[in-house]
Parts: structure tokens; C-alpha cells; sequence
């Protein structure tokens, strides 16, 4: 048993000496110690099994199997990049394999005192923001609940490259969305990459941030870590689209700190992955904040995607609003576990927590566990979940006003799926997951 | 047009329709009324190709084809409209789209060319004036959020716009207030005519005064007791159900 552990975690550390000297060139050398710690902290626990309550659902073994090398060296020109996400207007910032890539990358005149760019020589006010707040969302210090398992969260601190770094100063509202292009391809092999992005808006400004996570081809690990921080005030809509290859393994942590009366919205958005995890949680830090996460999965052969939220209610007088959508066509499973915790002062807190599923096959499965721990008397805390199938009422009406039976059930599946993509904002950005969504259930 | 000889259904275990025989021509308006629970939304479903019921007898034949052996959409392809007793919702699918998919694939199978958006739109316009619909109703899901009086309205929008041969409304006039009850019935009225059948279930006369029907048929448990001209419509508002009852068991 403890062998066993060992050889697992021993798979990793491997990786880690063969590639650590060549990571800490990078920066020179300021993460060395922080990428120690996190091999030190990922042995301790090493790849998760069934036995690990937040991995219940979620077979991971093949970690132990694969052969990945840490990614390093390879290329990507803009004419392989043909994703409909990648051709929407933004400020873009990309990354191939966890390593900045300036060739995918956009030159623009930002507004004053933005900063969007690998981390590098930082102006003054970004280089304080970041010295504050690295690595601190991404770990968990909360009070209540199990301890978060953060394992994942540890191997992208051992191994990951360049960080993305954006930063809106007070009061600045950039109108153009920013892009956080992540390419994946593993010509070169098997490999593990670690994406690592920070975004820190100031009091008070706005901003749109899209995150994307794009596979070209083959095997390989994806482990990002993403931070994000609201100042007071500051109202920001994040959409994450995950469109990894079908033979990849993606678990993403994305963790957010909001301040009082800032305004979070994410949209998830999964097509991709053979293996999909990501484990967003929002830590409310103030009074009068709203956080609105909403999640589309479409998953099809047989492709696992899990979704773990996880929002901590500290302060009184928030609100929390989140819906979860997964159509599941042939063997596909999807997993969902929700964690809303209110503390003990968080009264008045407003917490609505919703996970729909359509299984569109017979052998496509869904666990979705609601976990909501409440310790404040005074507060609306409801959750539901639904798994089924399409409505048979509303075929018929379809198909009754001539409308042929595969057309009306992909439209139904689309208009499921898409309730949630329409509330994205930002039309070009709806607009091309939207030409995705369709593409994907094949709607006639 | 429409022929259904003795025409038996049940769900589960349960007889609905008990040997139902009617024929509308093109051209004729037919009332059926009938107590709640006797079966006129059964009668009408089965029409429109429900799979809820079991046909356990009978025949239909529409337009010269077996219409029981059609499933709904080739229905509707073929000229067959029903007006639901409750419309729909569906989230996340337009009104317009939702229409345009529908007219789109009724034309396609008449051998007529599909419709661009913008010919579509041209093509409506006159009928969202028509049915006195607020045009924003176009671009919300279809039926979400609708007042009852506007869904159904919206159904007679449909008809107007799919221009079926054969239009079968299932108590289109309940819970309508007599403003909206006048639009519908204006609506219904524009489609009566030459090539076309039209058969307007109902519990209530009111909506008769508006729709004058050529025929009218009693439908009681499962059976078409009685069937007469416009006045027995005004006969069963004066003596009720019951009038009927005591005829038929004098009758027997
Ligand atoms: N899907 C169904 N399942 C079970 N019973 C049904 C179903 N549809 C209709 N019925 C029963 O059949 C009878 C006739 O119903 P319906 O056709 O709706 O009558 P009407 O429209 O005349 O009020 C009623 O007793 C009703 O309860
Ligand atoms: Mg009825």
C-alpha cells in the first residue's frame, strides 16, 4: 500500500528532476522554492484514488501509466488554430503548452495602467498585486468544510512555466474581452503541461476575460491553476471554454477571491477531454457581492467531465446564483458536486445552486451531489438537481407542427445546452460557442 | 377530406374512444362538444399522431392517405394542424426560429422553396397583425412566459402561417376573455374556406357564436351521440348535457 502510493507520486517526481533546473531559468529563478514545495506537497498525496472522497466518481489511474514528459519546445502556427473561439476579437495572450507563445499573441495599445502579458519585468502597481496575492487564491484557508484537496493545485505549482498575467487598475473599464489562449498539442509525445494564469482587477474596474484551453493533438496532461481577484466594486464576466483533444487529461483548478460588492460571472464551457475536472471556488471576502457560475458540458463516447464549485459565504449579504447544464450522449458521465458553505455571519446570504442533466442514451451516466453547509440562521440557501431525458411533450409539439423527429430532438438538446450560453455577454464570444455547441450535438 | 370510421382507442387499460365515425369535407366547419373527461382531446390527439393512446380499432384516412400509419411531422407535412389544448414551452428555442424550421419543412414536402429569414419575416407580418400579437413575442422562446390568452393566440398565429389543409382546434377558446376571444375567432374565420377543413372542439357554445359551424357533434363517452346543425349547438347551451342523456335513455 504505501509502495504503492509511492510509486505513484514517484512517477511525477521523475518528471520534476529531469525538468526543475531547466523551469527555474525561468524568472530567474523566483519560483524555485514555491515549485519545491509543490512536488514536496503532490508526493504527499500522490494521483487520487476511488478512496479519495473528492474523487469519488472519478478514475484517474491511467496518471500512473502514462509515460509524460514535461512539455517543452513545441510550436503552433495561426493557421492550425481554426477553433471559432480563437477568431473572436480580444486582446490576446497565448500560451502553447504552458510556455508563452508571442507569435499567437496579440500587439495592442492597452488602456493605462492594464497589463496584459507573460510574467516578466512587472510595472510597479502589477508587481505589487501579484506579490500579494500568487499563489494565495489558489490554496484554500477556509474554516469550514472538509479541507480542500488541492493535489492538483500542488503539481501545477511544481511544474508550470510562464505565467499569464492581467491587471485592470481602479476604475479602468477595458471594453475589449481578454483572451487567455491556452494551445495544447503533443506531436512531440506525451507530455504535462501547467498553465498558470493571475488576473487582478482593481476596485471598481470592469472587465470581460475569456480562458480557453484548446487541443490540437495526442496524449497529454493538463494541470492549470488559475487565480483571480476582485477588488470592491469590480464587475468581471470569465468565460472558460475547455475544448481539450478527446485523448487528454485537463484537471483545472480556478480559484477567485471577490472584496465587497464586486460582481463575478463565469461561464464554464466543456467540450473537450477524454478526462475533464475543474474545481472553481470563490471565496467571498466582503458584503453585498454577487457571483453568478454557470456551466454547459457536452459530452460524448466517452468522455468523463466533472465540475466541483465550491463557494464560501463569509461575509453576510451575498448572493450566489449557479446553473449546471450536461447533455451526456453515449457512454459519457458527468459528475457534479456543489459545495456552498455559509458561515456563521453571513446572514441574509442568497444561495441558488441548479444541476441539469440530459442523458441521451441509455448507458450515459450522472452523479451530481449538492453539498451545502449552512451555520448562519437568517439565509435562502436552496438547491435542486434534475437528471433525465428530453421531454417527450415537447418532441411531439415539435414534430406536430411538421418539424421530423432527429431535427426536433437536436434542437431541443441545443436549446437545453444553449439556455446557457446565452446569457454570455460578449456577442462574438456567444456567438462562436454557440457555432461550437452546434457543431459538437451535430444539429441537423 | 377526413373519413374515421369507428375509430377505438385506450390508454393503458383504460377505453377512451368507443367507435367514433366522422366525416369533414373540404370547406365544412364541425363543431364537437362534449362534457370534460369524454374524450374530445383524445379524438384530437390521436389525429395529431400522439403516442399516448392506443388505437385498438378503426380507421382514419386523410387526403386519401392512411393517416394512423403517418408519424406526426409527415401529419403535419401532409396538411394536419392541431391547435393544442395546452401549448407547449420551450426554453431556448425562439419563436421565430421555431416557426421558420416548422414552415420551412411543411413547404419543402408541398415541393415549394424554403424561406430565407427575411422572406419569412415578410411572410408573418401580416399575420402578427392578424392575431394582434405583441412582435416581441417573436423572439422569446416559444410559448415561455406566455399569458394563456397569448399562447393561444400564438397557436392560431401558427395556423395562419403553416396554412393547413385540414385545422383542428382543442378548445382554443378556454380561458380567454371575449376581446381575445373575437381575435382567435377573426384568425380561425380568415382560414375558412374553399380546400379547407376545419373541426373546433369546445365545451362551451361561446366561441360557436363567433365560428359558425356547419355541423355539430356530441361527443359522450367516447361515442359521437348526436350530431346536428348549428342550432343544437344553442340547444345544449339552453338544456345542458343532460338533455341529451334523458334522449338517450329514453332512447334505449
Ligand atoms: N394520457 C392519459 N392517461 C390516462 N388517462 C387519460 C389520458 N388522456 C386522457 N385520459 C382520460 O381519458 C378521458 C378523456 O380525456 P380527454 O380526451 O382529455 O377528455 P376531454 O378533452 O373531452 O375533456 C378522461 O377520463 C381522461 O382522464
Ligand atoms: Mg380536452
Amino acid at each position: 500500500m504505501t509502495t504503492d502510493l509511492k510509486a505513484k507520486a514517484d512517477a511525477f517526481t521523475e518528471i520534476f528532476d529531469s525538468a526543475h533546473a531547466v523551469l527555474n531559468t525561468l524568472a530567474d529563478g523566483r519560483f524555485a522554492d514555491v515549485r519545491e514545495r509543490g512536488i514536496h506537497k503532490f508526493r504527499e498525496y500522490g494521483v487520487p484514488t476511488h478512496r479519495d472522497e473528492e474523487f469519488k466518481y472519478l478514475n484517474l489511474r491511467h496518471l500512473n501509466e502514462s509515460a509524460f514528459k514535461i512539455a517543452y519546445g513545441a510550436t503552433v502556427s495561426r493557421g492550425d488554430l481554426s477553433h471559432p473561439i480563437v477568431g473572436t476579437d480580444a486582446i490576446t495572450l497565448a500560451f502553447v503548452n504552458g510556455q508563452y507563445a508571442p507569435e499567437l499573441s496579440s500587439a495592442d495599445t492597452l488602456p493605462d495602467g492594464v497589463y496584459v502579458g507573460p510574467f516578466d519585468e512587472l510595472p510597479f502597481e502589477v508587481d505589487q498585486a501579484f506579490e500579494k496575492q500568487f499563489g494565495r487564491v489558489a490554496n484554500l484557508v477556509s474554516k469550514l468544510g472538509t479541507t480542500n484537496d488541492e493535489r492538483f493545485t500542488y503539481l501545477n505549482q511544481a511544474f508550470f512555466a510562464d505565467i499569464a498575467v492581467v491587471f485592470v487598475p481602479e476604475n479602468v473599464i477595458v471594453e475589449r474581452p481578454i483572451h487567455i489562449l491556452n494551445v495544447s498539442t503533443a506531436n512531440l509525445g506525451a507530455f504535462v503541461a501547467a498553465p498558470r494564469a493571475f488576473a487582478y482587477f482593481s476596485a471598481n474596474s470592469q472587465a470581460k476575460l475569456i480562458e480557453s484551453f484548446i487541443g490540437l493533438t495526442g496524449d497529454y496532461l493538463n494541470v492549470p491553476v488559475t487565480e483571480v481577484v476582485l477588488e470592491s466594486g469590480a464587475i468581471v464576466e470569465h468565460v472558460r471554454v475547455q475544448d481539450e483533444t478527446l485523448a487528454a487529461t485537463h484537471i483545472g483548478t480556478q480559484a477567485v477571491h471577490q472584496d465587497a460588492s464586486s460582481s463575478y460571472t463565469a461561464f464554464n464551457v466543456n467540450f473537450g477531454g477524454q478526462v475533464y475536472r475543474n474545481d472553481l471556488n470563490v471565496w467571498l471576502n466582503g458584503s453585498g457581492t454577487e457571483t453568478r457560475l454557470d456551466g454547459v458540458n457536452v459530452g460524448t463516447a466517452d468522455q468523463v467531465m466533472d465540475n466541483h464549485t465550491r463557494i464560501d459565504h463569509a461575509f453576510p449579504h451575498c448572493n450566489s446564483f449557479e446553473v449546471y447544464k450536461s447533455v451526456l450522449r453515449d457512454q459519457a458521465q458527468g459528475i457534479f458536486n456543489g459545495k456552498i458553505f455559509v458561515y456563521e455571519d453571513a446572514q441574509k446570504t442568497d444561495a441558488k445552486q441548479t444541476n441539469q442533466a440530459l442523458l441521451l442514451s441509455a448507458t450515459a451516466q450522472m452523479n451530481s451531489k449538492p453539498q451545502l453547509e449552512i451555520f448562519a440562521d437568517d439565509v435562502k440557501c436552496t438547491h435542486g438537481a434534475t437528471i433525465g431525458q428530453l421531454q417527450k411533450d415537447a418532441l411531439f409539439y415539435l414534430q406536430a407542427r411538421g418539424i421530423p423527429k432527429a431535427q426536433a430532438e437536436s434542437l431541443l438538446v441545443y436549446a437545453f445546452a444553449n439556455d446557457v450560453l446565452a446569457r454570455i455577454s460578449n456577442e462574438a464570444v456567444r456567438q462562436a460557442l454557440e457555432t461550437r455547441l452546434f457543431d459538437k450535438l451535430e444539429v441537423a | 377530406m377526413l373519413v374515421i370510421q369507428n375509430l377505438q382507442a385506450r390508454v393503458e387499460e383504460k377505453e377512451i374512444l368507443r367507435g367514433i365515425s366522422l366525416t369533414v369535407n373540404a370547406g365544412e366547419v364541425h363543431a364537437i362538444m362534449g362534457p370534460n373527461g369524454s374524450g374530445k382531446s383524445t379524438l384530437a390527439s390521436i389525429l395529431a399522431g400522439k403516442q399516448d393512446y392506443e388505437v385498438t380499432g378503426g380507421s382514419v384516412e386523410f387526403a386519401g392517405e392512411d393517416l394512423l400509419e403517418l408519424d406526426p411531422e409527415e401529419r403535419a407535412a401532409a396538411g394536419l394542424f392541431l391547435a393544442f389544448q395546452y401549448p407547449i414551452e420551450i426554453p431556448g428555442v425562439t419563436n421565430t426560429y421555431f416557426l421558420r424550421a416548422a414552415l420551412n419543412n411543411v413547404r419543402k414536402a408541398r415541393g415549394e422553396a424554403e424561406l430565407t429569414m427575411t422572406e419569412f419575416m415578410k411572410h408573418i407580418r401580416s399575420k402578427v397583425e392578424m392575431m394582434e400579437l405583441d412582435p416581441s413575442l417573436l423572439s422569446r422562446s416559444v410559448n415561455e412566459g406566455f399569458s394563456g390568452g397569448e399562447k393561444k393566440r400564438n397557436e392560431i398565429f401558427q395556423m395562419a402561417v403553416l396554412e393547413p389543409k385540414l385545422c383542428v382546434l382543442d378548445e382554443t377558446d378556454s380561458g380567454l376573455d371575449i376581446d381575445a376571444l373575437k381575435i382567435v375567432a377573426n384568425g380561425v374565420n380568415h382560414l375558412r374556406g374553399e380546400g379547407r377543413g376545419i373541426i373546433v372542439v369546445t365545451h362551451y357554445q361561446r366561441l360557436l357564436d363567433y365560428i359558425v359551424p356547419d355541423f355539430v357533434h356530441v361527443l359522450m363517452e367516447g361515442r359521437i351521440v348526436k350530431s346536428g346543425g348549428k342550432e343544437l349547438a344553442h340547444e345544449l347551451e339552453a338544456k345542458g348535457y343532460s338533455f341529451i342523456e334523458e334522449e338517450l335513455a329514453a332512447a334505449r
